[in-house]
């Protein structure tokens, strides 16, 4: 869940992040387009200021009185009083006159005479020499920065006989006036080079306007010609544009934006963006929750269920109280659970019914007939007159006894690694090396007599003390090869061995009756020669078997047994 | 006899100028494209000091007619000290002026069927312009001979001037400088080619009634 809600948040912060980006880079190539519109009309502007001027010189030149006067000696207070007369009418604050070769004849600003004429004499010369016999420029005139125009006198058309040159200021008129064209700030400044540059007009503060005007273009920026600079603690976008001078360093003007002002509808667009991520945020930690408790929590039950299951502990029940997925998956468990433990309690059966191992031959089998061919050891040991001894006891005290001594005598035989075939009344027939293969079953079976032995007489003591009847067996063991499998019929069969070597090993123990033997275990030459280490043995001799061709030998083992009372 | 002689002499006088040899220059003016240039000015400026024959009679008067609120002749030749007229057979008033070196004056404004003249002693181009009428343009070119001719719309003038030698000078509003070479006059006539190079034609054209104006 944790994850999820990660991922969530990951994302989420990914997208406002190149949202952002997105907004910020937008906005600076808004700007930009902004400020290369903002520099055209700035030109357009100028030319059309430009325009303006050139055509009021053309009226001025077309003035009925100008060309009389010309006629004369220039009479230079007149014709100076004419240009101050001018300077009204066009809306320009200075305005000369000068004659075809340049010479200064008239000038509104008498501070202007000397040096100062020198931008007019270069435009007079640039005008003479192009077709359209107009010129314009920029140039400071004292210490401001002006655009200078000269246009001819015809007199008539096409002949100059004379120069109108007049001078518009760039102030902060001007720039004002630009900016509400553009809606850009516009700064003029002096070269950038000097020591301390000047502002020479501007539509900032004054403060900010000396940062521009100081601003050094290093370096092209990556974007384009403009470039973000930081006045009063906001961004800027700004284009640097220079202003060729005919008297001195190019100055420069600066069109800006601020980036802030632009990306204002944008920042609101994030805020917005940044409260729904927060708001999905949230309700992703809510879904999360909610999944972790209806989810997350009963599966996780389901899994400590499990594991009870596979410890083999199948009382306990799963209880989810729900309808939905999960609370089928719940009873679905459960019906497995009880499946199991039926199923657990019938193999437990059937390992008591059978020995287990029996049991799970039976089982690995299929439950097919059939069987195979194996030497195998069998075991027969029958109570001696348990009828007679039957007469004393209640039948409920007889079973009990039976049980005890079988209980006993099966323990045995297991240990010994035999597997009980069946229980024939009070007599137990004992397999070894089937349906487990044994390498050595000969002994394990003679060993299992010997233990049989003793633990009879253990238990008769016992009865002794407890004043019941002592028991006595007979024991025969035969090692043969058998055809061991399942036997029967298809819906009743028996795991078990067939062959003589069955029959001889019963035989063997229905011989013990006979006290001339003294013994109560006798096993056959068979099984003396399987095992590799036989006990010292007695040979007690032959005997024949019904149906066998050649006597078979006999023995017992050589230490005395415990005396069999007869 | 004195009287006979004296008559003799009188007429002998008097037919020197006729029996002295006369010959006559044949121009063809040419531009750059080879198109034939009107409105050029020949003159042949007498080199042979004192000019023999001396000029005889007075220099012919001129005239610069204004109608139709033109000038009527775009380029007018006289010799200098020549007097030229300038009636105003228009229907509106004038104000004939110039500000060339060679002669500055201005006919202030005066009316239809008036006629103002002047004296014009010093040898140069003038140029005219009315003002009030800004795209009214005429040159009148003052020569000190009276040995000058101006081209026709062919490109072609002929002058005729007794034999000698002369400062030949070709003149035209919009060649920036006169031509100048020099010539000797024998008795056969004798014809020279000119191929010059002018400035454009800048004059105003006037559009109907004004609407030439309009934003641009």
């Amino acid at each position: 869940m944790l994850l999820l809600v990660g991922l969530v948040a990951i994302v989420q912060i990914v997208v406002f992040a190149l949202v952002a980006r997105a907004n910020q880079r937008n906005a600076v190539a808004h700007i930009e387009e902004n400020l290369q519109t903002g520099a055209r009309l700035f030109r357009q502007a100028l030319k059309e200021r430009i325009d303006y001027l050139s055509g009021s010189a053309a009226l001025m030149s077309g003035d009925y009185a100008i060309k009389p006067l010309l006629m004369r000696e220039p009479d230079r207070p007149t014709l100076r009083s004419i240009l101050l007369s001018y300077t009204e009418r066009v809306k320009a604050p200075v305005i000369g006159l000068f004659a075809a070769d340049g010479e200064s004849l008239a000038l509104t600003e008498e501070s202007l005479a000397g040096s100062q004429v020198g931008p007019f004499r270069t435009l007079i010369e640039q005008a003479a020499a192009s077709d359209r016999e107009q010129a314009s420029g920029y140039a400071y005139l004292g210490e401001s920065l002006h655009i200078l125009v000269v246009v001819p006198l015809y007199a008539p058309f096409p002949n100059v006989v004379a120069w109108f040159g007049l001078a518009y200021p760039i102030d902060t008129a001007f720039a004002r006036a630009i900016k509400d064209l553009t809606l850009l700030e516009v700064t003029f400044t002096s070269d950038p080079e000097e020591k301390e540059p000047r502002v020479l007009s501007t539509t900032l503060d004054p403060a900010e306007a000396a940062i521009v005007a100081r601003h050094r273009v290093v370096t092209p920026s990556p974007s384009g010609r403009s470039r973000v600079i930081e006045l009063a603690h906001e961004p800027y976008v700004s284009l640097f544009d220079p202003l060729p001078l005919l008297n001195g360093k190019p100055a420069r003007i600066a069109l800006q934006r601020s980036l802030s002002a632009e990306l204002a509808p944008a920042r609101e667009l994030e805020r917005v963006v940044l409260g729904i991520s927060i708001a999905a945020l949230l309700i992703a930690s809510l879904a999360a929750g909610w999944l972790a408790r209806g989810v997350s929590q009963p599966l996780q039950t389901l899994a400590a269920h499990t594991e009870h299951i596979a410890t083999g502990d199948y009382t306990r029940h799963l209880h989810l109280d729900r309808r939905d997925e999960l609370g089928q998956l719940a009873t679905a468990f459960n019906h497995m659970t009880t499946g199991l433990a039926e199923r657990d309690r019938v193999r437990t059966l059937l390992g008591k019914v059978v020995s287990p191992e029996i049991a799970t031959q039976l089982l690995k089998s299929d439950l097919a007939l059939g069987g195979e061919e194996r030497e195998v050891t069998i075991l027969f040991c029958d109570l001696r007159n348990f009828t007679g001894l039957s007469e004393g006891l209640s039948p409920t005290a007889l079973l009990e006894l039976l049980n005890r001594y079988l209980d006993r005598m099966s323990a045995i035989v297991e240990r010994h690694g035999g597997v009980i075939d069946k229980y024939i009344g009070d007599a137990i027939m004992a397999l070894f090396g089937a349906p487990v293969p044994s390498v050595d079953s000969a002994s394990q079976a003679v060993a299992t007599a010997r233990e049989m032995a003793r633990a009879l007489e253990r238990l008769n003591r016992e009865l002794i003390a407890e004043g019941s009847p002592t028991l006595a067996f007979g024991i025969g063991i035969n090692t043969a090869r058998v055809v061991a499998g399942n036997m029967g019929s298809k819906s009743r069969l028996n795991y078990t061995v067939i062959g003589d070597g069955v029959n001889l090993a019963s035989r063997l123990q229905s011989l013990t009756r006979d006290p001339s033997y003294r013994t109560p275990i006798i096993f056959s030459e068979a099984t003396l020669r399987a095992m590799p280490h036989p006990p010292p043995t007695r040979e007690l001799g032959t005997v024949t078997v019904k149906g066998k061709l050649n006597a078979v030998k006999i023995y017992a083992i050589a230490e005395p047994p415990s005396a069999v009372p007869l | 006899m004195r009287s006979l002689s004296f008559f003799a002499g009188c007429i002998l006088g008097l037919a020197a100028p006729l029996t002295s040899v006369a010959a006559s220059l044949s121009v063809t003016v040419k531009g750059t494209k080879g198109e034939p240039v009107p409105d050029a000015v020949v003159s042949l400026v007498p080199l042979d000091a004192p000019p023999t024959p001396p000029f005889v009679s007075p220099p012919v008067p001129g005239e610069i007619v204004q109608e139709k609120q033109e000038f009527a002749s775009y380029v007018t030749v006289v010799q200098a000290g020549a007097r030229v007229v300038f009636p105003n057979r228009d229907s509106v008033q004038h104000h004939v002026y110039s500000l060339s070196k060679a002669k500055k004056f201005e006919l202030p404004l005066y009316n239809p069927g008036q006629a103002k003249s002047i004296v014009f002693d010093v040898s140069g181009s003038v140029t005219l312009g009315c003002n009030i009428h800004d795209w009214m343009v005429a040159y009148l070119v003052v020569v000190p001979t009276p040995y000058y001719a101006k081209t026709v719309a062919g490109g072609t003038a002929t002058v005729s001037a007794p034999a000698g030698r002369y400062r030949l000078e070709l003149q035209h509003p919009r060649l920036t400088a006169p031509i100048v070479s020099e010539i000797a006059l024998g008795s056969e006539d004798i014809a020279r080619e000119f191929s010059i190079a002018l400035k454009p034609d800048r004059r105003i054209r006037r559009g109907p009634d004004g609407k030439a104006a309009g934003y641009r």
